[in-house]
C-alpha cells in the first residue's frame, strides 16, 4: 500500500523509484492470480484480500511489461473480444500494446478458456480492479511520456469510470474504488491549466468528490470516505481555498477506521490549514502525529520529508527549536538542508542570516508550500534575538539593541523589548528615562509549575499514542460469528460433560473420591 | 434600456459629492444587474456586463468603505470575488477590472483593523498562490496592509505609527482605518507598557502613546486605572501579579490533583 503516498513522494526526491522490491513472479501471474484473491473476497466477504490484491499494485506497476500483462489479464477475465466490458479497457491501453494483443490472441483465447472454468468472468470486482490498473496504467505511461493530451484521456475514462463504481454499491468494491478516485483526482491535477490557476480542472471535479464523499457517508463506506475527504483537502489546499477545506472539516468526520496512510494525510493537510490559520498548537500536533505515523523509508519517503519540513516551521512559529536530531536522519538530511540553515539563523536570533537564508533558498521554500509561513518567522526571529541578549547581559542601553539585532531606531527597539516584555519572552523592565533594558534574575524553574506541566504533556501524549493503538487494532470481520458457534460448541460440550457426571454419578455412586479430587 | 441606465448611475457615483445619494444610486445599479443577468457572473455573460457589474461592486465597497460601513464592504467584497476569479479571455477588449488591489487591500485592511489574523493570513496565501509572488510584491496597495502587519507583530509600533500619517497612506479609502489602527496600537503600547517599566514619566509616556498632550496622557492613564503622581505615572499591575500568584498555587493544585486521577483511571484501563 505504500504507493498511496506516491502522490507526496513526488514533491520530495525522485529517488523513491529505485527502491521497489524486485517482483518475483511475472505480472501477468500476479494479475491473474490477483482476480482468485478478489473472488475469495467476495465469496467470502472479507475485505482484507482486497487490500492483498491492491498492495501488490506497487510491484506490477514497477515491472517492464506491465501493459502486456494487462492486456492479458483483461483478455483472460473476458475472453469474447466483443463483450463490452473488454473493449472498454483495451481501449484505454497504449496502442502498441493493443496491436501486440490482438497478434497474440489465439494464445489468449485458448488461455481464457482455461481460465474460464474458474468462473472471473461475472464478478463487478474483477472488472474494477481491472479498471484500476487501466488506471494505474495509463498514469504511468504518460507520466513518463509527459503527454497532457494523453492526460485528457485518463481524466475522461476515470469520469466515467468512477461514475460507474458510485452506481455498484457493493461493499466488498469499496477498497477498489477508492484507489479510482485517487487516480481520478490525480488525473484531473495534472490537465493544464495546472491547479493555482483558478480555471483548474479541479475545480471542476469538486462536486463529483463531494457527491462521492455523501454515498460514501451514506453507505458507511469508510475507505472511500477517508479517501475522497483527503483527495477534497488536498485538492481545496493546490488552489489555496483555505476556508472552504476549513469547512469541509468542521462539517465532516474522518473516519476513525481509515487506513493508516489516510490518516497521515488526513493529519498531514489539517496541520497545513492549521498552520497557515495561526493556531500553531494544533498545527503542530497534527503534523507530529502525520510524522510519527507516516513510514519513514521507502516509496513514501517524500511525504515524510514533506510533513518534517512543515513541522519545523511550525516548531519555529511556536518559538521552538527542532532537535537537531530531527536532521541528522539518514532519509532527510539532504532534504532538509535549506531548513537546517533555516533553523540556525533563528536559533541565534540573526535577522540578517534569516533574511539571506530566505533569500537564498526561496525557490524551494516555494515549492515546499512554506514561504509565507516562512515570511511570519521574521518576528520570531526578532524575539529570539532579544531574548539572547537578555539572557547574557543583565544591562544593556536600547542602542546597543539597535546594533546587535539591525533594528532602524531606538524607538522601535524600545517598543519590542516592551512588547516581549508583555508576550513573556523575556523577564525584565525598561528604564525609559536612561534607555536601558534591565533584565530580572531568572527564578528557579522547579518552583514554577512548568515541570509538571511538561510532565503532563509527555503522559498525555503517550496515554493517547496507546489509545490509538488499541483502536487501530483491526480483527478480521465475522470472527465474533466463530466465536458464538464454539462458546455454543464449548457449552453443548458441557452440557454433555455435566450428564456424564450425573449419569456417573448414579453408576458409580461411592469408591470414586479420588477422581473428582482429580478433576 | 438598462444597460445604458446603469451606465448612468456609475458616472453619477464617480462624483464625489454624492455620498449620501450613493446607497440609494447602488441598490438600483445592483436592480439593473439583476435584470441583465450580470450580478453573478455565469459562463455566458458578455465581457461589457461583466465589466458594469465589476465596476458598480467596486464602486459600492469603495463608497461603504468611505461611509465606514465595514458590512456592506464585505459584502461587496465577497461578490466580486467571482469576477476576479475569471479567466483572463473574458475580460479581453472591455479592459480590467480597475480597483482590484484597492479593494483587496483594503479588505486585509479591514481583518488587520478588527484582529483576525488568522482572515488576514488566508487571503494573503490566496493571493500568492493565485496572483504570483511578482504581482503582489509589486502591488503597492497591496504591500500596504503587508507591511503594517509585519510592524505590528513586531512590535515596531513607531513604524505603524509613521505609516499610518498623512503621506503614507496610499489613498483616501485607506486613511479611515488609521483611527483604528492607532487606537489599536495605543491599547497595545499600553499594554506593553504596563508590564514593561515600572514607572514612566508623563511627558514620556505622551512620546510613547503618540497623544498630543500631557492632558490627553492623564485621561488616557485614568481611563486604564493607572496612577498619576508627581509627574510620573505608576502602573498597578505588581499588586494584582501577586495576587494572580497566589491564586495560581491554589489552582494548580487543583490541576496536579485533577491529572493525577486522569493517570489512576488511564492505568486502571490499562492493568
Amino acid at each position: 500500500m505504500a504507493d498511496k503516498m506516491d502522490i507526496d513522494a513526488a514533491n520530495g526526491d525522485k529517488e523513491e523509484e529505485k527502491v521497489g522490491p524486485a517482483p518475483n513472479l511475472p505480472a501477468e501471474r500476479i494479475i491473474t492470480n490477483n482476480f482468485n484473491l478478489i473472488n475469495q473476497a467476495v465469496d467470502s466477504f472479507d475485505a482484507r484480500f482486497t487490500l492483498r490484491a491492491l498492495r501488490s499494485i506497487a510491484t506490477i506497476r514497477k515491472a517492464t511489461d506491465f501493459p502486456e500483462a494487462l492486456a492479458f489479464g483483461i483478455r483472460t477475465a473476458f475472453p469474447k473480444p466483443q463483450n463490452n466490458a473488454r473493449q472498454v479497457l483495451e481501449e484505454m491501453l497504449p496502442e502498441d500494446v493493443r496491436s501486440g494483443g490482438a497478434q497474440q490472441n489465439g494464445g489468449g483465447e485458448a488461455n481464457g478458456a482455461a481460465v474460464k472454468e474458474q468462473d472471473v468472468v461475472e464478478i463487478a470486482e474483477v472488472w474494477v480492479y481491472l479498471g484500476l490498473l487501466v488506471q494505474v496504467s495509463d498514469a504511468q505511461y504518460w507520466v513518463y511520456l509527459f503527454d497532457h493530451q494523453e492526460y485528457q484521456r485518463g481524466a475522461d475514462f476515470s469520469s466515467n469510470f468512477v461514475d460507474k463504481i458510485r452506481s455498484f454499491n457493493r461493499r466488498t468494491m469499496d477498497p477498489i474504488g477508492a484507489k479510482a478516485y485517487f487516480y481520478y483526482a490525480l488525473f484531473h491535477e495534472n490537465l493544464a491549466p495546472l491547479p493555482p490557476s483558478e480555471q483548474s480542472p479541479v475545480i471542476e471535479i469538486r462536486p463529483v468528490l463531494m457527491a462521492a464523499l455523501r454515498s460514501a457517508v451514506i453507505r458507511k463506506d469508510d475507505e472511500t470516505q477517508a479517501a475522497v475527504t483527503v483527495l477534497l483537502l488536498r485538492n481545496y489546499i493546490s488552489t489555496a481555498d483555505i476556508t472552504q477545506a476549513d469547512l469541509l472539516i468542521a462539517q465532516t468526520q474522518f473516519p476513525a477506521s481509515a487506513a493508516n496512510n489516510q490518516v497521515c494525510r488526513y493529519l498531514y493537510y489539517l496541520g497545513r490549514i492549521r498552520a497557515i490559520q495561526l493556531a500553531y498548537t494544533e498545527a503542530h500536533a497534527n503534523l507530529e502525529s502525520a510524522t510519527r505515523k507516516s513510514p519513514t523509508a521507502g516509496p513514501a519517503v517524500g511525504f515524510y520529508q514533506q510533513a518534517t519540513k512543515l513541522l519545523i516551521v511550525v516548531e519555529l512559529l511556536m518559538g521552538d527549536i527542532p532537535e537537531r536530531s530531527t536532521f541528522r536522519q539518514p532519509s532527510l538530511e539532504a532534504a532538509l538542508h535549506p531548513y537546517f540553515k533555516l533553523v540556525q539563523a533563528v536559533r541565534v536570533g540573526d535577522l540578517q542570516a534569516f533574511l539571506k537564508c530566505v533569500h537564498a533558498y526561496e525557490q524551494q521554500f516555494r515549492s515546499d508550500g512554506t514561504y509565507t509561513l516562512i515570511l511570519r518567522l521574521r518576528q520570531n526571529v526578532i524575539k529570539t534575538g532579544v531574548r539572547m541578549l537578555s539572557l547574557s547581559y543583565s544591562r544593556i542601553s536600547l542602542r546597543d539593541i539597535c546594533t546587535r539585532l539591525h533594528i532602524s531606531s531606538e524607538e522601535s527597539a524600545e517598543y519590542i523589548t516592551a512588547k516581549a516584555i508583555r508576550d513573556g519572552v523575556i523577564e525584565a523592565t525598561l528604564d525609559h528615562t536612561h534607555g536601558h533594558l534591565i533584565t530580572t534574575p531568572a527564578r528557579d524553574t522547579y518552583s514554577t509549575t512548568e515541570p509538571s506541566e511538561a510532565f503532563h504533556a509527555r503522559i498525555e501524549a503517550l496515554l493517547g499514542m496507546r489509545d490509538e493503538c488499541v483502536m487501530a487494532m483491526r480483527y478480521p470481520m465475522n470472527k465474533h460469528r466463530q466465536e458464538i458457534a464454539e462458546a455454543a460448541k464449548a457449552r453443548e460440550r458441557e452440557r454433555e460433560l455435566a450428564k456424564e457426571i450425573i449419569e456417573g454419578d448414579a453408576d458409580a455412586d461411592d469408591g470414586d473420591e479420588g477422581g473428582f479430587e482429580g478433576m | 434600456m438598462a444597460e445604458h441606465e446603469l451606465k448612468q448611475i456609475i458616472s453619477q457615483l464617480e462624483k464625489p459629492h454624492n455620498l449620501h445619494q450613493a446607497p440609494k444610486l447602488l441598490s438600483k445599479a445592483k436592480l439593473g444587474l439583476l435584470h441583465l443577468h450580470a450580478l453573478v457572473p455565469s459562463a455566458n455573460t458578455s465581457p461589457q456586463h461583466i465589466l458594469l457589474a465589476t465596476s458598480v461592486l467596486e464602486h459600492g465597497a469603495l463608497l461603504s468603505i468611505r461611509l465606514k460601513d465595514t458590512e456592506a464592504f464585505t459584502r461587496y467584497y465577497q461578490q466580486l470575488q467571482p469576477f476576479y476569479s475569471l479567466p483572463h479571455e473574458r475580460w479581453h477588449r472591455a479592459g480590467k477590472p480597475k480597483n482590484q488591489s484597492k479593494v483587496t487591500g483594503l479588505y486585509l485592511l479591514l481583518l488587520l483593523s478588527v484582529g483576525d489574523y488568522a482572515g488576514f493570513h488566508t487571503v494573503l496565501e490566496g493571493l500568492e498562490m493565485s496572483s504570483g509572488k511578482e504581482h503582489i510584491e509589486k502591488d503597492e496597495l497591496i504591500q500596504y496592509p503587508v507591511r503594517l502587519e509585519q510592524a505590528l507583530m513586531e512590535g515596531s509600533y513607531d513604524k505603524v505609527w509613521g505609516e499610518t500619517k498623512g503621506e503614507r497612506v496610499p489613498s483616501e479609502e485607506f486613511a479611515v482605518f488609521s483611527e483604528v489602527l492607532i487606537n489599536t496600537i495605543r491599547s497595545e503600547i499600553a499594554s506593553c507598557s504596563e508590564r514593561a517599566y515600572p514607572s514612566l514619566q508623563i511627558s514620556n509616556a505622551k512620546n510613547l502613546l503618540f497623544l498630543d498632550s500631557e492632558g490627553a496622557v492623564i485621561q488616557f492613564a485614568q481611563a486604564r486605572g493607572w496612577v498619576a503622581k508627581d509627574g510620573r505615572i505608576y502602573f498597578p499591575q505588581q499588586e494584582a501579579e501577586m495576587l494572580a500568584a497566589g491564586k495560581d498555587v491554589m489552582s494548580s493544585s487543583n490541576t496536579v490533583i485533577e491529572n493525577t486521577l486522569g493517570y489512576a483511571r488511564k492505568l486502571e484501563t490499562i492493568v
